[in-house]
């Protein structure tokens, strides 16, 4: 049998599958789409690429596509090119199936929704988008996936657009992409001015790139997976519903500025500064976003903190030269993260939405699968070992422990960990345990398959993900064998340390002591005055110096003081001297006709 | 130059920085123009006298004649402008048309 036919086969036909509730309608007006549809198209597509992923781990068969070939000019064309390597092929399933449960669970969650078929049309064309992004060989094809998803984030987070924090955030969302792409933009160019092509593989060159177009894919990651400095529009993103959150802001879109990253490493694995830049990047991130989610009280927005802490987790792998364990952690967090924001779905609606974990408590008794799997996966985000999230976040801590890179990064990343467990339990303490806290006549039901089978089926992914993938896939670089006992420790040490803290605070909300207000907690309340500072006042000084520049400097000045109005003035003061002369008697005239005579009369002496 | 030059040129300057400086009557002007023409009559009749020369003697009477037109046409122009303007006030006479 021929393999890699089959491999190429296979994975075409994902995206056919995929795309065919965007086409039939077009074709027929009697095919209509309904949300089952796509939720079973989707789940098709899931079964048909575990084969190629199993034909990879069975025999390593890679492989690379070119459909057609856009004869831009004459020796630049950008083909269709479509690489079939590890990292898409094991991607592609892991999306498909954490997209699959999700779309399951939102046949619930937005039953009550008129334009539900939409919604669904909507998430389908997020998801054709991202795969196109991570199936891509060049950077254009990459583009036009990272675009289309950027796309979809907004029209998803503004669903529903009559609330104007939805809209802001939307725009927000937008913005903050569009800041990053200029720095794709400019790698991209920087590459076709250069090396005349935008290939991936053509692209490593044994000499150094130099830093700019480098520092142009950081740019682009900070934007896309909300590193510190473009973040704010992350938290913001919560204003969509769950399944949006689930899909796009946990698992799949954010995740594609490091997936950047991972597939143009081979041109930075050689350059320092980028390298450091990444891991001093990921580790600010990481531990800014554990600090603001440590003071949150809406339990969506605790998991799009965790999310991006996560993420700087992430930039900080990247920068210890270490793609594959990236990638790893790109995996196992997908499904722990999707399974955290159906929970959380799951309890919203079932207390009539209410967000506020203030407001929970004792949800244990009520809503037992959904608050077991949330333990499940708060564990698995904690790193507890043999749970999903230890195969990758363990390995990342051991390799940044001895490594001989920056220390700063490491206290950084480790102080994030710990934050990580003392938010989560808090979470968890104060949703399902303890007291209850809900309004009573709370009609409460989760006995409902749509959402059961999903949330069910993504906690035994975040059980089993990382030992499955672990086992079958041999790592690229040998890890790190050998570590006195200390250092092994480490990431459970600490992480235990913080549940310890994570208990003894939680026993605050039961002791009726006002809690004290110290700048500490008050930075982590206002994540960090970030977003009044960089809304505020950066936009307004710099509209303020855009004013200076084009009407007071350019208008005024220029062109009435210097320019054309300062000649006419001058004129205009000439004139006014000259005017006594031109009153029209005849006595002015007899005046210069005395002078001109008087004047000759002295030249002939 | 001797004294009878000087006189001329003095007279005839004189004459003609009133004629520009005149103040608010145009008559007083003219009678500077008249007075212009007498030191020129003058300096002319003295022209045949000091070169000897007789044959220029009758320039001085072809010069009175001309004068006395040109203050004919003066004093006819004062008349119309009184009569138009309503008196000979000088800052009545501009060529502004606004």
């Amino acid at each position: 049998m021929d393999l890699p036919l089959v491999l190429n086969t296979l994975m075409l036909l994902t995206l056919a599958i995929l795309s065919t509730p965007i086409i039939f309608p077009m074709l027929s007006s009697k095919f209509k789409n309904t949300p089952s549809t796509i939720t079973s198209t989707v789940k098709a597509s899931f079964l048909i690429s575990l084969i190629p992923m199993i034909i990879h781990i069975h025999s390593g068969t890679e492989n690379l596509t070119l459909l057609w070939e856009w004869k831009f000019i004459m020796n630049f064309k950008i083909p269709i090119s479509l690489k079939m390597d590890f990292y898409s092929l094991t991607f592609f399933p892991i999306a498909l199936f954490v997209s699959w449960s999700i779309l399951q669970f939102a046949t619930w969650y937005m039953a009550s929704d008129p334009h539900i078929t939409k919604f669904f049309t909507y998430l389908l064309f997020f998801l054709v988008a991202m795969l196109i992004l991570i199936i891509s060989n060049n950077l254009f094809l990459l583009f036009i996936g990272w675009e289309g998803v950027g796309i979809m984030s907004f029209l998803l987070i503004s669903w529903w657009h009559g609330r104007a924090e939805a809209n802001t955030a939307a725009l927000q969302a937008v913005l903050y992409n569009r800041i990053g792409d200029i720095g794709l933009i400019l790698c991209m160019a920087w590459l076709a001015s250069t090396m005349n092509t935008w290939e991936i593989q053509q692209i490593v060159s044994p000499t150094q790139i130099p830093t700019l177009p480098l520092l142009g894919l950081v740019l682009a990651a900070t934007g896309k997976s909300a590193q510190f400095g473009l973040h704010p529009w992350l938290p913001a993103a919560m204003e969509g519903p769950t399944p949006v959150s689930a899909l796009l802001h946990s698992s799949t879109m954010v995740v594609a500025g490091i997936f950047l990253l991972i597939r143009t490493h081979p041109l930075f694995s050689n350059n320092p500064t980028i390298l450091t830049l990444c891991l001093c990047l990921g580790a600010m991130s990481t531990l800014f976003a554990a600090t603001c989610a440590l003071t949150q009280n809406d339990i969506k927005k605790i998991i799009a903190f965790s999310t991006s802490s996560q993420l700087g987790l992430m930039m900080v792998t990247i920068g210890l030269n270490l793609p594959q364990l990236a990638f790893l952690h790109i995996s196992t967090h997908a499904f722990f993260k999707a399974m955290l924001f159906l929970c959380s779905g799951s309890i919203i609606h079932n207390l009539n939405g209410e967000q506020d974990i203030r407001k929970m408590g004792g949800l244990q008794k009520m809503l037992p699968t959904t608050t077991s799997c949330l333990t499940i996966g708060n564990l698995a985000l904690m790193g507890t070992p043999f749970l999903a999230g230890f195969y990758s976040k363990d390995q990342i801590i051991e390799s940044l422990n001895t490594s001989y890179l920056n220390t700063w990064a490491l206290v950084l990343t480790l102080l994030a960990t710990s934050f990580t467990a003392v938010y989560t339990l808090r979470m968890t303490l104060l949703v399902q345990t303890g007291f209850v806290r809900i309004p009573p006549l709370t009609p409460m039901n989760e006995n409902n398959p749509a959402i059961l089978l999903p949330i069910t089926r993504l906690a035994l992914g975040s059980i089993t993900a990382g030992f499955l993938i672990t086992s079958y896939i041999p790592p690229a670089k040998t890890p790190p064998m050998t570590m006195p006992l200390y250092i092994k420790v480490t990431a459970i040490v600490v992480t235990i340390l913080g549940m310890m803290l994570a208990l003894e605070l939680s026993k605050l909300t039961q002791a009726l002591i006002k809690p004290k207000r110290n700048s500490f907690s008050d930075f982590s309340m206002n994540l960090g005055y970030f977003n009044p500072l960089a809304h505020r006042f950066i936009t307004a000084k710099i509209l303020g110096g855009g004013q200076n520049i084009a009407s007071h400097l350019v208008d005024l000045s220029w062109y009435k003081m210097l320019g054309p109005e300062g000649l006419a003035n001058l004129q205009l003061m000439a004139s006014k001297a000259f005017t006594t002369l031109h009153t029209g008697l005849i006595k002015a005239y007899l005046g210069s006709f005395a002078l001109s005579i008087l004047i000759i009369l002295m030249s002939t002496y | 130059m001797s004294i009878l030059h000087l006189s001329f040129y003095s007279a005839f300057t004189l004459s003609s920085l009133g004629l520009a400086f005149h103040r608010t009557h145009l008559i007083s002007a003219l009678l500077c123009l008249e007075s212009m023409m007498l030191s020129m009559y003058v300096a002319l009749a003295m022209w045949p006298i000091q070169t000897h020369t007789s044959s220029s003697t009758i320039l001085p009477i072809l010069m009175l004649a001309f004068s006395a037109c040109e203050a004919g046409t003066g004093l006819a122009l004062l008349v119309a402008s009184t009569r138009t303007h309503g008196s000979d006030h000088l800052h009545n006479f501009n060529l502004l048309q606004c």
